[in-house]
């Protein structure tokens, strides 16, 4: 393992981007330390959402993120190539999510999935607008509110619209890391809209109804 | 799917399928479901989008199911991705690495150890017991050899060795030889 970062000299200009993986896969499992140091850069972003989106706990997120490099880094002389290095270490860090959740014997995070009147009408306006709230703080609340909805829906529909959606992985990544048929994915994914939204409506209603009523009371 | 007026259960319950608690309205076709994701997805070509867009106008239940596909696609955006990692992880990473190979080359060099402490234990062992042998051979041979040179033994010699001067000539004559001795 005598590779420095300097001796790394990769024609990454080009090549496509699963070529360049593979050059440095190749590369990594001839012991080039600096080669699988720019897969980890390459991945993190991708690794720390797909974590991200399946813990949801931002605190054990790096944790797992490392142990799956840290995994891929021992495995890697044994991974032939035939699948992409992402797919691979994709279903590593799903594998290691899960692996964490049954050790730790916690669920992915849920919120109660009770909004209160104030968040319904702040969630109406979110979805009535035409562009996403700007600004940390706004994005912050968006997403608390997101996981409240969440928590009502099924673990696997929770987990295909965060990564899809949120994540941005595509159709045909989450079919081969789930180990799903594409077309299965893209129907879950429809299904898991609706009852998200529907979730969404029966909140809406039942504010609209409280309000109602109170007009009711003081009529 | 029947509309239900179930409550949702607040929290940390098991996975299983909510359909049947949370009310759908009417369902778009199953054979347009996949269409519809890739129609949203913005995944089809022109055609294929023609195709999604004559069904929906066509079809109540699925232009609602596409509605409100399309206003979760807003929900999510709002949300945006989760936070990426800071700019040290992949040096963190690897420094995570080096320490696991150090762990490791560690442990092989303690079996290694352990195996050449274990050599000279056994050398050591071999040498005090090779010591005791050569030590307690050597004593007895000096104490056999004081036997051997005792009269007494010595005596015995002359009783069952043959005189080398006048060997018996015959088994009788050795048999009157044993006679004089055992006489004397």
């Amino acid at each position: 393992m005598a590779a420095s970062a300097t001796a790394l000299t990769l024609p990454l200009d080009h090549k496509g981007k699963k070529e360049e993986d593979r050059e440095l896969v190749r590369l990594s499992q001839n012991g080039a330390e600096a080669a699988f140091e720019e897969l980890v850069r390459r991945h993190q972003q991708r690794v720390f959402s797909l974590v991200g989106g399946i813990l949801r706990r931002a605190e054990d997120v790096e944790d797992v993120a490392q142990q799956v490099f840290l995994k891929a880094f021992l495995g890697i002389r044994r991974f032939d190539q035939r699948a992409a290095f992402s797919t691979w270490l994709y279903k590593i860090a799903v594998n290691e999510c899960w692996d964490y959740l049954r050790k730790k014997k916690v669920r992915p995070l849920v919120y109660e999935s009770d909004l209160s009147d104030e968040q319904v009408s702040r969630l109406d306006g979110i979805v009535s607008a035409d562009r996403p709230p700007e600004g940390p703080n706004a994005r912050a609340e968006a997403r608390e509110l997101l996981d409240r909805m969440l928590a009502a829906l099924p673990e696997q529909d929770k987990q295909l619209l965060i990564l899809k959606e949120m994540e941005g992985f595509s159709v045909q990544e989450l079919a081969e890391i789930l180990d799903l048929n594409v077309n299965t994915v893209k129907v879950r994914l429809f299904r898991a809209r609706g009852r998200i939204m529907e979730v969404y409506r029966r909140r809406v209603d039942a504010q609209n109804k409280s309000a109602a009523a109170a007009a009711q009371k003081k009529g | 799917m029947p509309k239900t007026n179930l409550p949702l259960r607040p929290r940390r319950r098991k996975a299983r399928d909510m359909s049947t608690e949370i009310g759908l309205g009417k369902n778009a076709c199953a054979q347009y479901e996949a269409l519809l994701e890739d129609y949203l997805d913005g995944a089809l070509d022109t055609t294929e989008a023609r195709t999604a867009e004559l069904h929906v106008q066509n079809c109540e239940p699925c232009r609602a199911a596409l509605q409100q596909a399309s206003a979760s696609v807003r929900l999510f955006r709002a949300a945006g991705p989760s936070e990426g990692p800071g700019p040290a992880f992949a040096r963190t990473v690897m420094a995570r690495i080096y320490a696991a190979e150090r762990e490791g080359a560690g442990d092989r060099a303690g079996i290694w150890q352990s195996l050449v402490k274990l050599g000279w234990r056994f050398a050591a062992t071999a040498t005090v017991v090779l010591a005791v042998l050569v030590t307690y051979d050597a004593g007895w041979g000096r104490h056999l050899q004081r036997n051997l040179n005792s009269p007494r033994l010595m005596h015995m010699n002359d009783i069952f060795a043959p005189d080398p001067a006048n060997p018996p000539a015959s088994r009788d004559e050795v048999l009157m030889m044993e006679a004089e001795n055992h006489g004397n």
